[in-house]
């Protein structure tokens, strides 16, 4: 077994494990589940000393589908996060879980659907990281999609997290449909499904630029880039746990990955980086400025979590060696500070009950270890040498710098936005007096953020193996070989008088706070009023509006339950009629001699047809009716069709009998009404319209598919020869008893069943 | 050929639609009947060629398209069954509603409703619907400070 189905493997028994274990004792689960993390995290990190390791099992071969898994330096990258923030998120949720269930005076068994689908998610994470095929790919992409909304919407009895999932699954779920369809395109124009083959090909053929396109709307929506960024700070509904997790490391995480996986596709479309660019900064601004304006401790890291996302983005649309490096070195940075910064809050509003910066202050005598780890974490973020983020960020402005002035500047602004709401919020939780009491809490709660903050330092001092890391990626991204080198320099290079302008600057944003409130507050209100998230309740409301007249309508009695199927299905049917390209596809077809007489029983038919049409007896239809049935029987005999004419006549028969036989159950007063019938009357125009459109289409539908059949008899003559060999002379009876003899059965077991509905629904015919 | 095919297959299919228009459910099933005629006679005529009777040996002669006339005679056998099970059907309905007029019966239907208490699966209903609408008019984002 090689290293990439190990992986996938193990994964995926993560989550079972962790069911299995709280399914015996609820206890059992957090410790299952950090096995389980554990194992997989291992196995990660095993892998790179491993070289890239891939597995191909075909799948569904006349689609072109396989499972087709690699382990590559992308891969390595995300699943490394997703495990790796996964250990210490399962750790710290381990004693924030039952205490959070405790709250909500909800029983410890809850707990076992917490593990569950977090480590799903993480299982899914890893698949998808690894997937080449597009349709597994895409498999993966919504099994994140699922398990996040179950995690957003794990407080279940709360309204908010309840809609917070949904506009979640929503906005991810509907964009993934966006994936779905520009990997089918993809796969129209190359022929294949697999990654690396599309990739290999090194160019953009037909229609593949806007497969891309939508591709990158779906990473765009699930990174929460503006404007579909929406969904993310109202998922902070979530329990902590949940946020700093999907939040940081895997969901958002899977919408770069996504861009970092087509990369080598789309860094050829121009517009689509400057899409890139465009998106990426607005959302540096949009989750900057607002960021700066909440209150909601989680709800600063989210719209924070925004902007580091658009930071990245924008270094894909930047493009080029140092812009693709970044992204994947950036994604690794800020995944490992913001999962800490997000603990901090649980263990902050934990310790406090308090939720709102503005409740608390001074904690940094309570809480020392915390607020360290913290401090460090912060510290990442704002890019402070000595940091992992200080490179990060370096790499960022090298970018800038080679491009020109422009983009240093946007750097600079969305950098110094990032320092001004980070220093707000470390300084406002562990500076300043101590506003509120802080009890105790458990050091599980603690060391994954201290863990952490340390290793944001360890990358600050000892950068190499996260550049390594980031490396891998980049390489697989830039699909070149790269190579990241960063070290401290102390001379007044470019970068570093941007590292001091953005400190600098962020520190002034920050001081003059009272200076700018309203304006922030102003635009943080108006994206309320009018932005994207407005859009989405006004579009909600109104399918739903539209559900509920249809439904309204079609409850009201069978006619409009029938005309609220058919009517749609009619109006579908028209427009294929339309949009079906039928230059010279209609053919008049043959004419033979012998065809005449044929000819002449089709006028019996049509003819009874409108004559039971316009009867208004009720036994002159039924007559009528058999009318048209004889008739059918001899079309069927004049097109050497003798087991069918048989058949018909016997069926047309007993119907005609048990039609006759019913009216004589009903009073003819019962029958009668029809001519009596105001409104029928009425209706009658009416309904010749409906009935001529309906045949009209009707008439060019068949038309267009019977010009259209297939000349190759193949089949027929099979099977002829098949007759033989069964020895039969008919071979329409041996095709019903032989060749299809367990679908007559089936048939036989229908008339069998309805004959016994027929005799219960007469057998009890007492009137109410 | 073709042609006339098409145009005999709308005929009764225009026919048959007609009839399902109608308030009385009688002629509700006599359209039925004959739009499921029209697919019978559609399935027929999409054969991929007409000839003699299919009985072997064939002595060099042109056969029909067997498979099609094998799919018919299933079709037909069974939209006979649902036909006969349609007309038992309103026969019930007669002797609960003493009319196989669809407006007496909705309105008959209308009347239940009114007259029955709230039932359970309502109640589970209204709920979902508040809920949907709470769900929608959630509250923003908390003001700042």
């Amino acid at each position: 077994m090689n290293t990439a189905m190990l992986l996938l493997l193990v994964a995926f028994a993560a989550p079972i494990l962790a069911l299995v274990a709280g399914a015996i004792q609820p206890r059992l689960a957090p410790s299952a589940a950090m096995l389980g993390v554990a194992a997989t995290a291992a196995v990660v990190v095993w892998s790179f000393w491993q070289p890239d390791s891939s597995h191909k099992t075909t799948w569904a071969s006349i689609y072109g589908m396989n499972v087709e898994l690699t382990l590559d330096g992308l891969g390595r990258l995300y699943a490394l996060l997703a495990t790796g923030i996964g250990f210490f998120v399962v750790a710290y949720a381990s004693r924030y879980i039952p205490l959070h269930l405790h709250h909500q005076q909800r029983p410890l068994s809850h707990q076992t659907r917490f593990y569950f689908f977090l480590l799903l998610f993480m299982a899914a994470m890893v698949g998808l990281v690894m997937a080449q095929d597009l349709i597994l790919l895409f498999m993966f992409w919504d099994l994140t999609a699922i398990a996040s909304f179950f995690l957003i919407g794990y407080d279940q009895q709360e309204e908010e997290s309840r809609s917070a999932a949904m506009m979640a699954l929503m906005v991810t779920g509907i964009t993934a449909v966006l994936v779905l369809i520009g990997s089918i395109m993809l796969y129209t124009e190359y022929g294949t499904f697999s990654l690396p083959a599309i990739i290999e090909s090194g160019e953009i053929l037909g229609a593949s630029d806007w497969a891309l396109l939508l591709i990158a709307i779906g990473a765009l929506a699930k990174s929460a880039q503006t404007p579909l960024h929406f969904w993310l700070p109202r998922a902070m509904a979530a329990p902590t746990p949940v946020s700093a997790y999907l939040h940081s490391a895997a969901m958002v995480a899977a919408g770069v990955f996504l861009i970092g996986r087509f990369y080598p596709l789309m860094k050829e479309i121009d517009w689509l980086l400057d899409i890139f660019l465009f998106v990426g900064f607005s959302s540096m601004l949009v989750g900057g400025i607002i960021a700066l304006t909440r209150n909601v401790l989680k709800q600063i890291l989210a719209y924070s979590t925004i902007s580091q996302y658009g930071y990245v983005v924008f270094m894909f649309g930047m493009g080029g060696s140092y812009g693709i490096k970044g992204a994947s070195f950036y994604v690794l940075a800020h995944a490992i500070v913001k999962s800490a910064l997000f603990l901090t809050a649980g263990a902050v509003s934990e310790a406090t009950g308090k939720k709102n910066l503005s409740d608390i202050g001074g904690l940094r005598r309570k809480m020392p270890m915390l607020a360290i780890g913290s401090g460090f974490a912060a510290a990442g973020l704002v890019a402070l040498p000595l940091t992992i983020g200080f490179f990060k960020d370096e790499i960022f402005f090298a970018r800038a710098v080679e491009l020109g002035q422009p983009y240093m500047t946007m750097d600079v602004l969305g950098a110094s936005l990032t320092f001004a709401y980070i220093f707000r919020f470390w300084t406002h939780v562990f500076l300043g007096r101590e506003i509120t009491e802080a009890k105790p809490i458990s050091g599980w709660l603690v060391w994954p953020v201290f863990s952490l903050g340390i290793i944001t330092i360890l990358g600050g001092v000892w950068p190499e193996p996260f550049t390594k890391i980031a490396e891998g990626a980049a390489s697989v991204t830039a699909y070149s070989a790269q190579h990241l080198d960063v070290h401290y320099t102390f001379d007044p290079i470019p970068e570093n008088m941007m590292a001091v302008a953005t400190w600098t600057l962020g520190l002034t944003i920050y001081l003059t706070r009272r200076k700018w409130w309203r304006l922030a507050t102003g635009i943080a209100h108006l994206g309320e009023k009018i932005g994207p998230a407005h859009w989405y309740y006004k579009g909600l409301n109104g399918l739903n509006a539209l559900s509920d007249s249809v439904h309204d309508y079609e409850v009201r009695d069978l006619r409009s339950r029938v005309v609220s199927i058919l009517v749609p299905a009619g109006v579908l049917v028209a427009i294929a009629v339309v949009i079906t390209p039928n230059a010279n596809s209609f053919e008049i077809g043959s004419f033979e001699q012998q065809d005449f007489t044929l000819v002449i029983m089709l006028v019996a038919v049509v003819v009874s047809g409108f004559v039971v049409m316009l009867l208004r007896d009720h036994l002159r239809l039924a007559i009528g009716l058999s009318c048209v049935g004889y008739s059918l029987a001899g079309v069927w005999a004049f097109m050497g069709a003798p087991n069918v004419t048989l058949v018909a006549v016997v069926v047309e028969t007993i119907l005609s009998l048990f039609f006759i036989g019913m009216l004589v159950l009903m009073p003819s007063t019962i029958l009668r009404f029809e001519t009596q019938a105001e409104g029928d009357r009425r209706s009658m125009p009416r309904d010749a319209i409906i009935a001529t459109i309906a045949g009209l289409l009707v008439f060019f539908v068949s038309w267009g598919a019977l010009s259209r059949t297939s000349w190759n008899t193949e089949v027929i003559e099979s099977q002829t020869v098949l007759t033989t060999a069964v020895h039969a002379r008919n071979v329409v009876t041996a095709i019903l008893a032989d060749f299809r003899g367990f679908d007559t059965m089936g048939e036989i077991t229908v008339i069998a069943i309805t004959l016994i509905g027929i005799i219960s629904l007469l057998r009890s015919g007492r009137l109410r | 050929m073709t042609l006339v095919f098409s145009m005999a297959i709308a005929s009764l299919f225009a026919a048959g639609a007609y009839l399902m228009l109608k308030r009385d459910l009688i002629r509700l099933i006599a359209g039925m009947i004959m739009i499921g005629n029209a697919a019978n006679l559609f399935i027929m005529a999409s054969a991929l060629r007409r000839g003699r009777a299919n009985i072997l040996p064939a002595n060099g002669d042109r056969l029909a398209d067997p498979l099609v006339q094998a799919m018919v005679l299933t079709a037909i056998v069974i939209s006979f069954a649902t036909a006969a099970l349609a007309l038992v059907v309103v026969y019930r309905v007669y002797t609960s509603h003493l009319s196989v007029d669809i407006s007496d019966i909705s309105a008959a239907e209308e009347e239940q409703s009114e007259l029955d208490e709230p039932r359970a699966e309502d109640m589970i209903e209204t709920e979902l619907e508040d809920e949907i609408e709470d769900l929608v008019e959630s509250p923003l984002v908390e003001v700042p400070l």
